[in-house]
C-alpha cells in the first residue's frame, strides 16, 4: 500500500498563482478523478507530482517522505508514471520500442525490456500494433500505446493526462475498462484528469476538483454530482435543474 | 529478443565494412603512393565522422569542439612515439616518464583513445546539463580552450611549431582497421539501451525523462565514447604524417568534418560512413581533374580552386533539396521483408 500526497502545493508563475495551497491524496488501487475546467491548474498540478515543476511551497510526499528536489527520471524510477496531453510518442520508433525506452530507462536490458513490453500490450490488448512506426497511429492508439508506456515496470502511480479527448463514446468505454484493471489488478493508484466528466463521475472512487488553482470540492461522485460550488465553477452559474455535464457519458465542450 | 536486436541489424556495420575494404583493396591493387595516402586520409575521416555521429546522431546535439579530442589524440602521438632524443627538444618539459617513453603506434592509439575520453568525463560533467544551442556552443568553447593550450605550453606541446619526428604509418592496413573498428564501435552504442534511449530523449526529451531516462547521463557516455574515436582518430592523424601541429586539429578539420556528417546524414551511421566516402571521392576527382587529364593530344584541367567550389555547391544543395542528408535516417541493411513479424521494426529506422 502506497499513498502519493500533495501536500499544500502551490506554484506562482511570475506572481500569478496557478496552484493554491493545493492538497490532494492517491492511494494504491485508487483511481482519483481531477476535474475543474481549463485553466484550474491541473496540468501544472501533475506536473509538480512528476517533478517537472518545482512547487513555489508546499511539497510532494511519496509513503510520507518528501520528495523535494527530485528530477523527472528519478520519480518515475520511484515509481511515479504519467501520460501527457497528445502523447508525446517518440513517433520515429516503432510501438514496442516505446515502450522498450521506459524498461531500458528503469535499468533494464533491452531484451528484458522487450519482454516485458510484448507482455504488456498483450495486456492492454495491442499486440497487433508491436511493429507499427508509432507517429502513424490514429488517435485512440496513441493514447493506449501511451498508457503501456507508463505501465512499464509496473510503476505504483499512474498520473493520466485527459486520456480520453477526442474519443468517442465506445472509445472512452473500452478506456474506462482499462483503467480499471489498471487500478484493480495492477494496484495502481490512478490519478486521471479528464475533461468527460462522466468518465470521471463513472470510473473514480474520488473526486478533486480544482478552480483556478484551488480545490474547490471534494467527495465522492454523488458528493460531486450535488454540489452547487462545481456547477458554478463550470457553468459560470448557478443553475436550478440538472446540468447535462454531470449526466454519465456525456462530453463536456471545452 | 536482445540477440536479435543484434541479429538484424549487424548487416549495417557489415555492409559498411565491405565498402571500407573495397577503398583499400583498390589501394593496395593501384600501388601508387600518393593514392595510397589518399585512401589513408579518407579512413582517417571515416573515423572522426563516425566518432562524431555516435555523439551527434544518437544525442541531436550537435558539436563543434569534437576535433579537440582528435587534438588530444594527436598530441599523444608526439609524447609517446617520437624518439626519445627529438622530444627533449621540441617538448623539454614532459616528466621523465614520458621522456623516455617510445610505443608502438596501435598502443599510442589507444592511449589517444583514454586521454581523449577522459577529457571528455570532465568536460562532459558540465557540458551535458546543457541542451540544445547552449550546449552546442559550449563545446565550440571546449574546442577553442583545448586549442588555446596546445598553443601555448610551449614545454609540453611546442606551442605553435610544428612537433616532428613522429613514426609515420604508411600502409592503409592500420588505418583500414581502426576505420572498421570505430563503425563496429558506433554501432554497438546504438543498440545499445543507452543508444535507445538516446534517441528516444533526441525525438521526445520530456517523455523521456518521464520514462525514467537520464538523459544528461545518456548523453555523457555518447559524449565519452564518441570522445575515444575521436583521440584513436587523432593519434593515427599524427601517424600518417608524422607531425602534429594544435592548428592541423581545429576549424579547418572541424568544418570538414561536420559537413560530411551533414551530407551524409546525421541520422543514421551509413549516412555518416556514406558522406566521408562520397565527398572525399568527389575532393579526389576534382583534385585529378585540376592537375590535368590527357585527352588525346591534348590536356585538360580545370582551374584550380573549382573543388572548393564544388564541394560548397555540392553541401548547398544537400542542404536545399535533402536536409536529412544523403542517408536520411536510414540504414544500409538487408532488403525488407514485409512480413516481419510482430516485434521487428520496420526496416529504415536506425538500428
Amino acid at each position: 500500500m502506497s499513498v502519493l500526497h500533495a501536500d499544500k502545493v502551490s506554484v506562482a508563475f511570475a506572481g500569478l498563482k496557478a496552484l493554491a495551497e493545493v492538497d490532494l491524496t492517491v492511494s494504491s488501487g485508487q483511481i482519483l478523478g481531477l476535474i475543474g475546467p481549463n485553466g484550474a491548474g491541473k496540468t501544472t498540478l501533475v506536473n509538480v507530482l512528476t517533478g517537472f515543476q518545482a512547487p513555489t511551497s508546499g511539497a510532494v510526499l511519496l509513503d510520507g517522505a518528501p520528495l523535494t528536489g527530485l528530477k523527472p527520471h528519478q520519480l518515475r524510477r520511484r515509481g511515479i508514471a504519467r501520460t501527457f496531453q497528445g502523447g508525446r510518442l517518440f513517433k520515429d520508433l516503432p510501438v514496442l520500442d516505446n515502450l522498450e525506452v521506459t524498461g531500458v530507462g528503469l535499468g533494464q536490458s533491452r531484451r528484458s525490456a522487450i519482454a516485458e513490453a510484448e507482455a504488456m500490450l498483450d495486456w492492454i490488448g495491442i499486440a497487433d500494433l508491436a511493429p507499427r512506426i508509432a507517429g502513424t497511429l490514429p488517435y485512440t492508439d496513441e493514447r493506449r500505446v501511451a498508457i503501456g508506456r507508463a505501465l512499464m515496470g509496473k510503476p505504483a502511480f499512474l498520473l493520466l493526462d485527459e486520456p480520453a479527448a477526442g474519443m468517442s463514446a465506445q472509445e472512452s468505454r473500452d478506456l474506462a475498462a482499462l483503467i480499471r484493471r489498471i487500478a484493480a489488478d495492477m494496484g495502481c493508484g490512478v490519478l486521471l484528469i479528464e475533461h468527460n466528466v462522466g468518465l470521471v463521475l463513472d470510473l473514480c472512487h474520488d473526486i478533486v476538483v480544482l478552480d483556478s488553482g484551488a480545490v474547490i470540492e471534494t467527495g465522492d461522485p454523488a458528493a460531486i454530482r450535488a454540489s452547487e460550488k462545481v456547477r458554478h465553477a463550470y457553468m459560470g452559474t448557478a443553475a436550478e435543474t440538472d446540468l447535462p455535464i454531470l449526466e454519465a457519458g456525456l462530453e463536456v465542450a471545452e | 529478443m536482445g540477440a536479435s536486436v543484434i541479429r538484424r541489424t549487424i548487416a549495417t556495420p557489415v555492409f559498411l565494412s565491405l565498402l571500407l575494404v573495397a577503398f583499400a583493396v583498390t589501394a593496395w591493387a593501384v600501388g601508387s603512393r600518393p593514392f595510397n595516402q589518399t585512401i589513408i586520409d579518407i579512413f582517417l575521416q571515416v573515423i572522426f565522422v563516425v566518432g562524431l555521429w555516435i555523439f551527434v546522431g544518437n544525442s541531436g546535439v550537435i558539436s563543434f569542439g569534437h576535433i579537440a579530442f582528435a587534438c588530444l589524440g594527436g598530441y599523444v602521438a608526439a609524447w609517446t612515439t617520437i624518439k626519445p632524443m627529438m622530444k627533449g627538444n621540441a617538448m623539454p618539459g614532459l616528466p621523465d616518464w614520458l621522456m623516455g617513453m617510445e610505443i608502438p603506434f596501435w598502443a599510442a592509439a589507444g592511449l589517444g583513445a583514454f586521454w581523449a575520453a577522459l577529457w571528455a568525463l570532465i568536460f562532459g560533467l558540465v557540458l551535458m546539463r546543457l541542451s540544445g544551442i547552449a550546449a552546442s556552443i559550449a563545446t565550440f568553447a571546449m574546442l577553442a580552450m583545448v586549442n588555446s593550450i596546445y598553443s601555448n605550453w610551449e614545454s609540453v606541446t611546442a606551442a605553435t611549431s610544428s612537433v616532428v619526428g613522429i613514426p609515420i604509418v604508411r600502409t592503409v592496413w592500420p588505418y583500414l582497421i581502426a576505420a572498421v573498428l570505430a563503425v563496429f564501435v558506433a554501432w554497438a552504442f546504438a543498440i545499445s539501451r543507452h543508444g535507445l534511449a538516446l534517441r528516444a530523449a533526441r525525438d521526445e526529451p520530456t517523455a523521456a525523462a518521464a520514462s525514467g531516462v537520464n538523459i544528461s547521463r545518456m548523453r555523457l557516455i555518447a559524449f565519452v565514447i564518441s570522445a575515444a574515436v575521436m583521440g584513436m582518430g587523432g593519434t593515427l592523424y599524427a601517424h600518417s604524417i608524422g607531425v602534429v601541429t594544435p592548428d592541423t586539429f581545429y576549424l579547418g578539420l572541424t568544418f570538414t568534418t561536420l559537413s560530411m556528417l551533414v551530407v551524409g546524414g546525421m541520422g543514421s551511421l551509413s549516412g555518416a560512413v556514406i558522406g566521408v566516402l562520397i565527398l572525399s571521392s568527389l575532393i579526389q576527382v576534382l583534385r585529378w581533374l585540376e592537375a590535368g587529364v590527357q585527352v588525346g593530344a591534348s590536356t585538360f584541367a580545370l582551374p584550380g580552386g573549382v573543388q572548393e567550389i564544388a564541394l560548397g555547391v555540392v553541401m548547398i544543395l544537400i542542404l536545399m533539396f535533402r536536409p536529412a542528408g544523403i542517408m536520411g535516417n536510414s540504414e544500409l541493411n538487408l532488403p525488407n521483408r514485409r512480413s516481419d513479424k510482430a516485434g521487428q521494426p520496420a526496416p529504415t529506422r536506425v538500428l
